[in-house]
């Protein structure tokens, strides 16, 4: 089966990765600054990472098993704790590295 | 002497009222939440009526907090929610009462997340993009899998799972105690509540948030039970449709919604000041081992759950002022039912109020128990029997007072509500004056 067609050109990401994560942690738009921690801010739990990726692989139309952002965080944070380093923008530049 | 357990608040959500003045002032009023379903097309069905839990009335997300947990519940867990939050306001517990590991909850559910409506739109649209079947003829379910996975959201499995609906009123409650999920079907709500007295007596919990949800008014809720031939297919006249005892009744009616009652150790509710309803005081449950679907002709297993539950509160059969009966408005379960009473209560049978909230709140599966128990806590408190609606002419075969039509004052000292279920198990409840 042919793959949906991206419905975001890159760029949109900007935009469009903070307005899932206000979907996802059901919180008013304006507290997700490109610097808001996702964990220690926003309260987001494990499965909430599981839903904010099927969302960025609805919005990519590309498929991204959730090993991808496993190993993404890994690669960049190693073992370190996430609650503090998990921010909108480390989600946006994982977006970004899958849409390309 | 051991501590007795009070019922010192209860939450409802149901067809004809959301809290408990207002569930009761509907029983009182005799209101039926009966009429065409709205949720979804049902052109076609057999049975397209229920009893629903009204958008107008019922904003549960309101309950919940961070708002985010709505999305990993079902409609039943949503439900279970709003009841328990509705019961710990009733009952004026403050954080910092009870000790949260103290804590307890006990609750009825049933057949959850995959029923409901949008779940099954991501089914059938993943069905429909298989192709529906290969070349062979045979459903094509790698296709189908394909699809399915790329449609899903990975937290709908968390909304099918029948415990998560007691984890999420756990977590809104912060209740780190003992936390039980009953799959017993139409009564499930009642041995929750049976089950969660037995936790404060063997000393596992000070407290329980207790009672049963459901959410069964979808597609492959009504086509179930209709292809059981259980269901009414008085569609012309909703509010006419559930009529238990009556002898032009056809089946039940689906219901949806939850009942939650807070039970607490004695000392407990007194070193908090608390305002007790009622007391907890028995709990009978056997089982027909009989049949799925049919009772015990003799009506033996549930006249033995009346009796064990009467003899557990101690209590002779003369003491009860009122049966809120399991009603169903089946043919079969009105007159097992009815046999059960007398075998039960004996001669005291022909004395008692006996009446059916099935006929206003139709059958709500896994909440019925609790809910039924809210009802005869209501009648309790507010000194009235509630009625049986749409008992116009009694069937021969039931001939006890079933409190037709209207609701009667009345006061009264202890009432027993029954329950039986698909697979024979059944439960009974009584709760009596503080």
């Amino acid at each position: 089966m042919p793959a949906d067609p991206p419905v975001v050109e890159d760029r949109g990401l900007q935009d469009l990765v903070p307005r899932i994560i206000a979907e996802v942690l059901v919180v008013p738009a304006e507290q997700v600054q490109p610097g808001s921690r996702l964990i220690a801010e926003l309260g987001a739990e494990s499965i909430d990472f599981l839903d904010l990726v099927f969302r960025i692989e609805e919005a990519l139309g590309k498929r991204i098993p959730i090993t991808r952002w496993q190993r993404y965080l890994e690669r960049r944070f190693g073992n370190g704790d996430l609650s503090e380093v998990i921010t909108t923008e480390v989600v946006r530049q994982f977006a970004e590295e899958e849409a390309a | 002497m051991t501590d007795r357990v009070a019922i010192s608040g209860a939450g409802v959500v149901a067809p004809i009222g959301v809290g408990f003045e207002a569930f009761g002032e509907a029983l009182r009023a005799g209101r039926s939440g009966v009429r065409g379903i709205t949720a979804f097309d049902c052109t076609g069905f057999d049975t397209r009526i229920a009893a629903e839990v009204d958008a107008a009335s019922f904003d549960g997300a309101s309950w919940v907090e961070p708002r985010k947990l709505v999305k990993l519940m079902s409609r039943a867990a949503l439900f279970a929610v709003a009841a328990a939050a509705m019961a710990r306001r009733h009952a004026g517990l403050n954080p910092g009462d009870v000790d949260p590991e103290r804590v307890g909850v006990s609750l009825g559910a049933g057949g959850m997340g995959p029923t409901d409506l949008d779940l099954l739109a991501t089914q059938a649209q993943a069905f429909t993009e298989s192709g529906h079947v290969a070349g062979n003829g045979h459903w094509n379910i790698p296709a189908f899998a394909q699809a399915f996975r790329r449609l899903t959201n990975p937290l709908a499995t968390l909304r099918g799972l029948p415990n998560l609906a007691a984890a999420q009123v756990a977590i809104q409650q912060d209740a780190r105690g003992p936390n039980n999920t009953l799959t017993t079907n139409c009564t499930a709500g009642s041995q929750a509540i049976g089950e969660g007295l037995r936790m404060i007596q063997r000393g596992d919990a000070d407290l329980v948030f207790a009672g049963g949800t459901d959410a069964m008014v979808n597609p492959v809720g009504v086509i179930g039970f209709s292809l059981l031939g259980t269901l009414s297919k008085r569609n012309d006249e909703p509010r006419r449709a559930s009529r238990p005892f009556d002898r032009d009744r056809d089946g039940f009616v689906i219901g949806e919604g939850a009942g939650i009652v807070i039970l607490e150790r004695e000392s407990v509710a007194r070193a908090r000041g608390a305002r007790v309803l009622a007391e907890l005081a028995g709990y009978g449950v056997t089982c027909d081992a009989y049949r799925i679907t049919d009772e015990r002709p003799d009506a033996s297993g549930a006249s033995r759950a009346i009796r064990l539950c009467l003899r557990d509160a101690g209590v002779s059969p003369e003491d009860v002022g009122y049966v809120n009966a399991h009603g169903t408005g089946t043919t079969m379960n009105d007159v097992i039912e009815t046999r059960a009473i007398k075998e039960g209560f004996g001669p005291h049978a022909a004395q008692l109020a006996i009446s059916s909230t099935k006929s206003m709140v139709g059958h709500m599966l896994a909440a019925a128990g609790a809910v039924e128990l809210i009802a005869s806590l209501a009648g309790l408190t507010g000194e009235f029997f509630p009625p049986t609606i749409n008992l116009d002419a009694p069937d021969p075969a039931c001939d006890l007072d079933y409190v037709p039509q209207t609701a009667r004052p009345a006061r009264f000292d202890a009432a027993v509500s029954n329950s039986f279920g698909f697979g024979g198990q059944n439960a009974c409840l009584l709760i009596r004056r503080w």
